[in-house]
């Protein structure tokens, strides 16, 4: 599919929210017409190639009653009472029951390939997301793909279609819905009627808002759209990304994190001070690092501190070093090793200011 | 009464036996999109769907088929089954039109899981161009095509 051809023509009912994030695409639909967006999702399934990339479509309609594919719209929903509150019956390409959609009931559809069809993983990005904005409510998916709020209340019913190389799985979110249409609208228009189309399984339901007022519609939005593209791509899949993992591995790496550094220099001075009998003394020490190794070090310690032939074999033992405190420590103790005798405890501490120096 | 291609004979006899045999194991060709096509005496086609895309499907809630009398391209959508795991799009495996369908799988759309093959036929259409079996699989070609898919 020509990308920018397809983007032109959608343009005028929906707006992309985020930014496309390969391989998954989150769009929301700014049309909240029931037979637009249901267009909007046949029209996704047959033209977009969902063999390389999913999309999650986010939508919302003014009050509708939608009955799924093979339902009976006299049996599932109160036509005349629906008439005069003007709310139209809408009939979905997918299976499953009817559901009662308005501005308070946020509509999620996941377009994939066949082969990586899943609902349930679609629905643990609901809850998922739900658990991370409000961890107190208990949400559940059952195994009829329902999600339950307190193992009682259904907050979102699920259905899907599947075509010649595609599929969609699309379900309902109760955020602050008109609980009293949904009683009064999900009966049936008439008595006596006798079908063997599909029906409808009533639940009770509930809103997320009854039980977390705070819970703001765009909040919501958010966390879904969050939990989607966060949960859509990992950067150690190298089937995904051939060659990532060493990509990786050069930037954990020492030599692009430090060896990388423009050549610096320092220059401090080293407050020297010995126990017995208590003295103090300064020193300088001055450093090159390039490449994030030491390339050139120079400490002066007063020859009547320490002889300068030890301060010399330190700063020589330092050369071609990483500017490193664990690498400076290690070098600097095969020196003191070599060393005992009185100088000893001066050299050692030194040793310790030095590796401090560096960080 | 079908004439014996081998003898010419009519009547129940080994020859006849064997060509229908033959006849049963050849008939039957494959969509990639798990339809099958039997070619019956009569010319008409009866179509249904594979025991790996029934066991794909799970249970199946109901049969959404064509009107008698619906004229269908190959690859036309001209159903759906539905099922717990979703609505699947039926595909003609042909050109042809509807001239019948099973209107046991009303009351009993679980047929379709039970008896795939027989019982659970979903329509029968006529073939209006034979040509269009030729870009069907066989069992033997289905077979691996199923195998590769699966891997």
């Amino acid at each position: 599919i020509d990308w920018d051809c397809y983007i032109y023509h959608c343009w005028s009912i929906f707006c992309l929210v985020s930014i496309p994030l390969f391989p998954g695409l989150v769009l929301q639909s700014q049309s909240t017409d029931v037979f637009q967006n249901l267009a909007l999702e046949d029209w996704i399934d047959a033209h977009v190639d969902l063999q390389q990339r999913s999309i999650l479509l986010l939508w919302r309609n003014r009050p509708t009653v939608v009955i799924g594919r093979h339902q009976n719209p006299w049996a599932e929903c109160n036509l005349p009472a629906m008439r005069s509150a003007q709310v139209p019956v809408a009939r979905r390409r997918s299976g499953g029951g009817t559901v009662y959609h308005d501005l308070g009931n946020l509509n999620l559809t996941f377009f994939a390939s066949k082969k990586a069809y899943d609902r349930r993983r679609n629905l643990k990005v609901v809850t998922d997301a739900l658990r991370r904005v409000r961890p107190q409510l208990d949400i559940q998916a059952t195994d009829r793909l329902d999600i339950l709020l307190n193992g009682r209340y259904k907050i979102s019913g699920t259905a899907s279609r599947l075509s010649r190389k595609s599929s969609y799985h699309h379900c309902t979110l109760l955020h602050s819905a008109d609980r009293s249409a949904i009683a009064v609208l999900l009966r049936p228009s008439c008595p006596g009627i006798r079908s063997n189309a599909t029906p409808s399984i009533p639940s009770p339901v509930t809103n997320l808002t009854d039980h977390a007022p705070s819970l703001q519609w765009e909040e919501l939005l958010e966390a879904v759209v969050q939990q989607y593209s966060s949960g859509c791509v990992d950067p150690a899949d190298e089937a995904l990304f051939p060659g990532v993992g060493s990509m990786e591995a050069e930037l954990r790496g020492w030599q692009w994190t430090f060896g990388k550094t423009p050549k610096f220099s320092v220059e401090t001075q080293l407050e020297l001070r010995d126990e017995r009998p208590a003295a103090r003394c300064s020193a300088q020490l001055q450093l090159e690092v390039k490449n994030g190794r030491v390339e050139s070090c120079r400490v002066e310690v007063p020859a009547t501190w320490l002889p300068e032939r030890l301060s010399a074999s330190l700063a020589q033992a330092l050369l071609g070093e990483r500017f490193c405190p664990h690498r400076a420590a290690a070098a600097l103790s095969a020196l003191l090793r070599c060393e005992s005798g009185p100088l000893h405890s001066r050299l050692r501490n030194l040793c310790d200011v030095l590796v401090a120096a560096m960080g | 009464m079908v004439e014996c291609q081998l003898c010419y004979m009519y009547g129940y006899h080994m020859h006849q036996r064997l060509q229908s045999l033959l006849f049963c194991l050849t008939a039957l060709k494959f969509t990639d999109k798990h339809e099958w096509i039997r070619v019956e005496d009569n010319g008409t086609g009866t179509v249904g769907i594979s025991n790996f895309a029934q066991e794909a499907l799970g249970d199946v809630v109901y049969c959404g088929l064509p009107e008698v009398g619906t004229q269908l391209a190959q690859q036309d959508e001209f159903g759906a089954l539905e099922s717990v795991k979703a609505a699947s799009e039926l595909y003609s495996p042909l050109t042809g039109e509807v001239v019948e369908v099973n209107t046991l799988l009303a009351d009993n759309p679980g047929l379709v899981n039970k008896s795939c093959y027989k019982d659970g036929w979903l329509m029968k259409m006529t073939i209006a161009k034979p040509a269009e079996l030729d870009s069907l699989m066989d069992e033997a070609a289905y077979e691996r095509y199923i195998h590769s898919i699966e891997d």
